[in-house]
This record gives structure tokens, sequence and C-alpha cells, in this order.
């Protein structure tokens, strides 16, 4: 482990708030089980917990605050200077920040949503489920990393993202799922489980393609951004 | 023991001798800058990117219904339905606007400097909840004071324009309940940090994990609990409050999926009073123990 990622992980878990990440997940698993429990219908409390909740709310808000969290926290106090003056290439700086955040999203968030498909279908969904969220926890991290290089608002860039383009446009204009990370999850996981729990108009080849598109994409725009970062003061 | 031989010079320091403005003004003060805060005025053009994104969306999309409307002759959403079709928008308003109202000054830690002023403790609280009230409620109003004016227009006398501001003013009070009761939980999340990026995080958090209860609630077994669903979340109980006070202006389509609210009108408006009180109380209490600090 890199001293790079030692250094993200310790600003990430040597928080408190960051205990502020739990209830998401914690919620996720109580409303499976709690209908599981009372014996409704999978049909009918599948999709609002593991689309509505998991893959639309969980998924994208753990990433947004972690991936965030990673570069633009310290970008956000100054001390991301210590580590942009020391002799390492970029790529050794972005990459290992990178990786803890999609991992510690991907923990965060598959194990969930593998519980909430087990106790909704069968194993094969909640693995299905776990997978997707893991390529999907890659592509939000990456996509929202490259956000905090690229604004002093990130947060609230993403929220823009989160909210308005794949909450709001994509219900609305079906085209523009197209270009949503959650629809790409979507159609993963229904292509590795094969139910009537998920459903979306994205084809798997798409959703893989675009995929792999956002994650190299924007990872090396990070990559690019960071190599002519200018450190500048609070702005208004 | 010697005289003291120093020597006070008088360079010229003076006494303030004009009016001392009270309570009232530091209030009124604090809650016109709230106001303008919320908006990104008197700022930065980079403060009013989000906030004025958000406002040119609502407007457009009141345009847009406007527009429809006229062409079709007939009203495709009512007032009330309006602020219903936006939520999404006012909860992403709430990230922004809150944490520049409470946020900022937490982390700048320039609270001290509030409270050396004639100002109670629970006054700087109100006075941001206020700001962010209104900043909402203009939010929401000036998008169907547009409706109204594009249907007052193309209506057909006196009488059909009485009757459209007839059903505005039920959507405008409809915009009033939203905005206290968004802003009160909103400004309450955000005074715990006081990081801007958290707070905002935190926010959306909030509002958009406790939809998928109501979800969940509404496909029990019980009976009972679908039709107390709605309290579990601030948008559908700000709806189930409108639906029982003002049920036609909401369920404009008698056969389409509605919210079955069964008995328990009464105890929706009760729900959101216990919440908004709570908010509030918590609020003060938090600004008790931070002004202590």
């Amino acid at each position: 482990m890199s001293t790079v990622s030692w250094i993200t992980v310790r600003g990430l878990f040597g928080r408190r708030r960051f205990l502020l990440l739990l209830p998401l997940p914690v919620l996720l698993v109580g409303l499976a089980v709690l209908s599981r429990g009372l014996g409704v219908d999978p049909t009918d409390w599948g999709p609002p917990v593991l689309v509505g909740l998991g893959l639309a709310v969980v998924l994208p808000v753990v990433a947004l605050i972690v991936g965030t969290g990673v570069l633009g926290a310290e970008i956000d106090d100054g001390t991301v200077v210590h580590v942009l003056t020391t002799p390492l290439p970029r790529w050794q700086i972005v990459l290992p920040k990178l990786a803890v955040a999609a991992g510690v999203t991907a923990v965060s968030v598959a194990v969930p949503l593998f519980a909430a498909g087990l106790l909704a279908d069968s194993v094969r969904l909640g693995v299905a489920l776990a997978v997707a969220a893991t390529i999907g926890a890659l592509a939000y991290t990456a996509l929202f990393v490259a956000a905090s290089l690229l604004t002093r608002r990130p947060v609230l860039l993403g929220l823009v993202y989160v909210l308005i383009w794949e909450g709001l446009l994509s219900n609305v204009v079906s085209g523009t799922r197209v270009l949503s990370i959650q629809h790409y999850v979507i159609a993963l996981a229904d292509r590795l489980a094969p139910t009537n729990l998920l459903g979306t108009t994205v084809s798997v080849s798409v959703a893989m393609a675009m995929t792999t598109l956002v994650i190299v994409a924007t990872t090396l725009l990070s990559i690019d951004r960071l190599r002519s970062f200018s450190v500048a003061g609070e702005t208004s | 023991m010697s005289e003291p031989t120093g020597v006070i010079h008088d360079i010229g320091y003076q006494r303030y001798t004009g009016p001392r403005l009270g309570r009232g003004h530091v209030f009124g003060a604090l809650y016109l800058h709230g106001v303008r805060t919320a908006f990104g005025l008197g700022r930065s053009a980079k403060a009013k990117i989000f906030p004025w994104l958000v406002v040119g969306i609502v407007l457009m999309v009141a345009a847009s219904v406007t527009a429809i409307s006229s062409q079709l002759g007939e009203q495709i959403i009512t007032y009330a339905q309006f602020a219903d079709a936006m939520s999404w928008l006012v909860i992403f308003f709430v990230a922004v606007a809150a944490p520049e109202l409470v946020s900022r000054d937490l982390r700048s830690g320039v609270l001290p400097l509030y409270f050396s002023r004639p100002l109670p403790h629970a006054d700087y609280p109100l006075a941001k909840l206020l700001a962010l009230v209104t900043a909402l409620f203009l939010l929401l109003g000036a998008p169907q004071l547009l409706m109204f004016l594009g249907a007052a227009f193309s209506a057909a006398g006196m009488g059909a324009v009485w009757d459209e501001l007839l059903d505005l003013l039920p959507g405008l009070l409809y915009a009033g309940l939203w905005a206290v009761v968004f802003a009160s939980v909103g400004l309450l999340i955000a005074s715990f940090t006081g990081k801007r990026a958290f707070a905002a995080g935190g926010i959306v958090a909030v509002f958009l994990m406790t939809t998928p209860i109501v979800g969940i609630l509404s496909v029990l077994p019980s009976h009972t609990a679908n039709q107390l669903s709605g309290i579990a979340s601030p948008p559908t109980l700000v709806q189930g409050v409108g639906i029982w006070t003002m049920h036609d202006l909401l369920i404009t389509d008698p056969d389409g999926p509605g919210v079955d609210l069964g008995p328990f009108g009464p105890l929706y408006a009760l729900a959101a009073v216990a919440l908004v009180a709570g908010c509030v109380a918590l609020l003060l209490a938090r600004y008790e123990k931070v002004a202590a600090r």
C-alpha cells in the first residue's frame, strides 16, 4: 500500500463524519429485511428498494461524498500542496486515491446490495448487484474525483449530475439514459441475473462501452488536470 | 516615591453619538443578508451559478407550461401541482442555499462577533430560517405568478381571471408550506457542519433516503400502513397535508394513481407541524451550544 493511499484512507476514516455514511447502507438492508419479514411480494418491494434506494440514491450519494472527499477535501484545506510538492508522477497520486475511493464506495454499497438482492430473489441477483455496483462505484468515483479537480464546488456539480441529470431528466427524456451511469449499472446487473425486478432501455453493449469510456476518460482527465493544477485561495 | 511623569495624549478618539439601532434592526439586516446570500446576490459570479441554474430551470418549466396551456386552451398542471413537480429542484436549492447561510459562519468562526451585538441567541438562527423560507417561497411562488399572468392574459373576461386567482392563492399557500418544511429540515442539517460540501451531501441524503421508505410502506399488506406511508418523507408529508386541505387542486385525474390518505389527513397536518417545531427547537438548541463555546 503506497503512502498516498495510506494518507487517503486515514483522511477518510480518521474523521467522525465518515460515520454519516453508515445510515444509508443500514437503511437499505433494514428495508429489505422488513419487507421480506412481512411477506411482501418481491416484485412490489424490489424496484423501490434495489433501484429506487440502492442504485439511485445510496450508490451515487456515497460515491459523491467519498469521491469528492479523497482529493477535494485536501484541495479545500490546502494540504494537497504537501502531496504535490513530492517528486511523484501525477498518476501515482490520482490512481491510489481513486482506488481507495472506489474500494470504500464499493464495500459500503455492494455488501448491503448483495444482502438486499439475496432477500429479493436469489444469490445470483445478489452477486449480480454487487458486481454491477462495484463497477458503478468505480465509474462514479472516477467522475467525482475529476469533478473535484475541475471546480471548487465539486459536491454541488455532482449533485446537479445525480439529481437533475439522472434523477429528473432520465425519467422524462429517456434518451438521456444513454449518458447515465445509473442505467449502465442497472443494465449490467440485469444482464448478469435476468429477473423482472430490474429494467432499463440501455443495451448491455452500450453500457459496457460507455462505462469503460467514462472510467478511462475521467481518470486521464484527472491526471491531466492535476498536472497543471494551480493552488488558489478560498473563493466566495 | 516620585510623582508619575507620564502624560495621556488626546489623540482624537471620539464616542459614537449617533442613533443606536436595536435588536429589530440587527434581525432585519441578518434576514435581508440571508435572502441575498441564498440567491448569491452581492457575491461573485461563481456563487450565482447554482442558485440561478435552479431558478432558470423552474422559470423555464413555468414558461413552457404557460405556453402549452394557452395553446391547448386548458390547464395541464394546477398551481399546487407545480410545487410537487419541482420537488427535486427544491431539494437541490436547499442543498445549495442552506450551507451558504449557516455553514460558512460556523467554519470561519465569526459567530462570537454576531453574538457580541444586541442579538439574542435565538434570533440568529431564526433570521437565517426566515431568509431560507422566503427564498424557497420566491423560488416556488414566482413561477406560479408567471403561470397566472400567462393564464390571465389568455383568459376570456374578468370572471375567468378571478377564477384563476382563486386557484393561484391556494397554490401559493401550498408553496409556503413546502418552503417552511424544507427550510427547517435543511437548515438544521446544515447547522451541524462547517463544511459546505458535507452539509450539501447530508441534506440530499436525508431527503432522498426517506423517499423509498414511503415506497415500501405503501406496499405493505397493512392498509393503515399504506395510508400512513406518506408521513415517512418530507415531500410526501407536505403532499399529504395538501391533499387533505385542497384535494381537488392536487388530484385532477380522479382515476389516476392518487395517494389514499384514508381518515388520517389531520394526522399528516399534525406530523408536519411537529416536524417543523422539532427542527426549529433542535436548531435553537444547537445555537445555544455553539454560542456558548
